[in-house]
């Protein structure tokens, strides 16, 4: 009876010890703790007491009931363990990467970015050597940032960032060395190295990511800077400019007033209207430099407005009119409400350079055609002279610059005229040609692409 | 005489603006800014004014603003060309006309003139009779040559409505508003075709109108000289 006492009191006190056994010395030293807590039990409770012997063949039973449920405890208890381990395992990365990716939101500039990257990931990734290597626009792994004296493998950072695969090996250094492509979208931005990786594969990946991202971002903030560098540098090319032709044209203008006073005064003179019309020769030719000076240096930017092929026409006849002035001029009305997108400053400007070009080309007298026509895709402006024409092999060179055909010699004109109105027409999204007209005079013909109605 | 109001920041464009003005008999008042420009406007009562659109402290287009928030005098604007969109803005804020740079001294004198003439807008047609046309208001009818025309009613519309301002410039929307009473609905290309009916019918050469002349994407201006 006393003995019974005895051992209903020892069993839980037993599976006590083993329980504590089990926290002390963790997983596998708890199968021992429940082998050495058998043998306790039997030797304590069970008669012949202090022996390892047993007396009743029942109470082998009973020992044996109490060894598995022994080892039943200690794994159960070393599984929980073990999953809370995990547990703060994980608490401890997510917190790392949440550290990681504050940190790499604070720098605004790849140089620090990376700087600073390569020690922060040697630290939550409890590794030896990190090494970050990027790629450039071809692909090239050419950049490269690194934790001191980190050694690395060129072939397989190669072969990750080729292939895209992550690979670990085993390392010298102990622990792991693991080759990870840093990923930007669906592409790769280069290759993260962690060098004797004590944490978890899983957080190299999880910072590869961070690294991508931090990457990533650091380059659009980058594109916002240099776009916002050229805004910033056109807007005061743009604004030099606006100065430079309002300090050309000024004095030009001033001097053409004063003679037309003095003319208004005393009656002018041969001279003074020589004067006056090479003012005007020179005015016109600083407007056309500096439009050529706009389109080169990218500030003609075309503000492109819906309007009427009507209003683009009675635009450009209106303001180059004075020079179409010797000419029959048969203006075709254009098809009503046809319109497209384009800038209208910019789009009267060209055709006016087709009806000047038309004006000086064709002999006084003769007539000039201008006429709109449509297809399925293009709007055409047309402007037919009666001229000689261009001939086929010259009709691409007009265009270029300061070229002018030899018996044009005499004429007068500087060569820009159709190389602008091409540069215009092109800045809003048309195309320039000169072709054959019916009755072999030069056809200046503007393709402009419709607009959805 | 009539005493006019020139603002420019170019000594030498002030110097023609105001000889070819004072040629006119005017007397002139020539200052550099916009800023100068409407102090003098305070000190005295002024006929017409003339202005630069780019000036530096107070420019054109707010020198425009500030004394029409004053004054109903007539506004003339010196602009360049390329600055579509600022004339519109300009004569929305107000002003009256412009000329372009470089402009011709006689083509200043004559906006001037107009701008001078005008000083009390009429409501009924300021001219019915110039080249060999002759327009009868009340009648509704018109002369080309001594032989009757017949307009459409829009054309007759914006006949007399631009008779009512000779060598003044509209703008599309301003004719709009006039003739048809609102902008909405109407395109410029509405107004264009009825202007391309007046002009087959009026101008001897309709593809180069010398009476009802286009202001490229501004809008027309009827000048019977």
């Amino acid at each position: 009876m006393k003995l019974a006492a005895r051992r209903w009191i020892g069993y839980p006190a037993a599976l006590l010890v083993v329980g504590a056994t089990i926290e002390l010395l963790k997983l596998f030293p708890g199968v021992l703790a429940a082998f050495l807590a058998t043998l306790g039990f039997n030797f304590f409770f069970l008669p012949p007491l202090y022996t390892f012997t047993i007396a009743d063949p029942r109470n082998v039973t009973a020992l044996f009931v109490f060894l598995v449920s022994g080892l039943l405890i200690g794994r159960l208890s070393a599984l929980s363990r073990r999953r809370l381990e995990l547990l703060e395992a994980e608490r401890r990365d997510l917190i790392a990467l949440t550290q990681l990716s504050q940190g790499f939101l604070a720098d605004t500039n790849r140089e620090s970015l990376l700087g600073v990257a390569a020690h922060r990931l040697r630290e939550v990734l409890q590794c030896q050597q990190v090494a970050i290597l990027l790629a450039d626009e071809k692909g090239v792994l050419a950049r490269r940032v690194e934790t001191p004296g980190a050694e690395l493998r060129e072939d397989l950072a190669e072969l990750a960032h080729r292939q895209g695969n992550s690979a670990a090996y085993p390392s010298d250094l102990g622990g792991t060395d693991i080759y990870l492509p840093i990923p930007v979208g669906l592409q790769r931005a280069g290759v993260l190295v962690a060098r004797g990786l004590r944490s978890s594969e899983r957080l190299a990946e999880a910072c590869a990511l961070l690294l991508g991202l931090a990457v990533e971002r650091e380059r659009f903030l980058a594109l916002a800077r240099a776009a916002a560098e050229t805004r910033t540098s056109e807007q005061m090319k743009s604004t030099l400019l606006a100065q430079l032709a309002h300090d050309l044209k000024t004095p030009v203008a001033a001097a053409r007033g004063v003679i037309e006073n003095w003319e208004a005064d005393s009656g002018g003179s041969d001279a003074s209207r020589m004067a006056g019309a090479q003012l005007d020769t020179l005015g016109r030719r600083i407007g056309e430099l500096m439009d050529l000076v706009r389109l080169d240096s990218g500030t003609a930017k075309p503000r492109p407005e819906r309007v009427t092929c009507g209003e683009i026409v009675e635009a450009a006849v209106a303001r180059f009119g004075e020079a179409l002035a010797g000419h029959a001029l048969f203006l075709e009305p254009p098809p009503p409400d046809l319109a497209v997108e384009v800038d209208p400053a910019q789009m009267t400007e060209a055709l006016g350079h087709g009806l000047e070009n038309a004006a000086r080309y064709s002999p006084a007298g003769s007539t000039i055609h201008v006429s709109v026509a449509e297809d399925e895709t293009n709007v055409f402006f047309r402007v037919a002279d009666q001229g000689r024409g261009v001939p086929a092999e010259e009709r691409e060179r007009v265009f270029d610059r300061f070229v002018r055909l030899e018996d044009a010699g005499r004429l007068p004109g500087s060569g820009l005229g159709l190389s602008i109105a091409r540069s215009l027409v092109e800045l809003n999204g048309g195309h320039l040609r000169l072709r054959e007209a019916e009755g072999g005079g030069a056809l200046f013909e503007i393709a402009l692409p419709r607009t959805a109605a | 005489m009539s005493r006019v109001l020139v603002a420019d920041d170019e000594s030498a464009i002030r110097k023609v603006v105001r000889d070819a003005l004072e040629r006119e008999g005017h007397e002139v008042i020539a200052v550099i800014d916009g800023q100068e420009a409407l102090e003098r406007f305070e000190e005295g009562s002024f006929d017409l004014v003339v202005t630069d659109l780019a000036m530096p402290r107070v420019d054109g287009i707010e020198l425009v603003k500030e004394i029409r928030r004053r004054s109903e005098v007539p506004i003339l604007v010196l602009t360049v060309r390329g600055e579509e969109r600022e004339k519109v803005r300009l004569l929305d804020q107000g002003a009256d006309d412009y000329v372009t740079k470089p402009f011709g001294v006689a083509e200043l004198v004559a906006r001037a003139r107009a701008l001078l003439r005008r000083g009390e807008s009429a409501r009924s047609p300021e001219i019915t009779r110039w080249g060999d046309i002759e327009v009868e208001p009340e009648a509704r009818t018109v002369r080309k040559g001594g032989r009757t025309v017949h307009l459409t009613p829009m054309e007759f519309s914006i006949l007399v409505t631009m008779l009512r301002k000779p060598g003044a410039v509209w703008t599309h929307r301003q004719l709009m508003a006039e003739v048809w009473g609102t902008t909405a609905g109407v395109t410029t290309d509405t107004l264009r075709v009825h202007m391309g009916g007046l002009r087959r019918k009026l101008e001897d050469d309709p593809n180069r109108p010398r009476w009802f002349r286009t202001e490229p994407w501004v809008g027309y201006r009827f000048s019977p000289e």
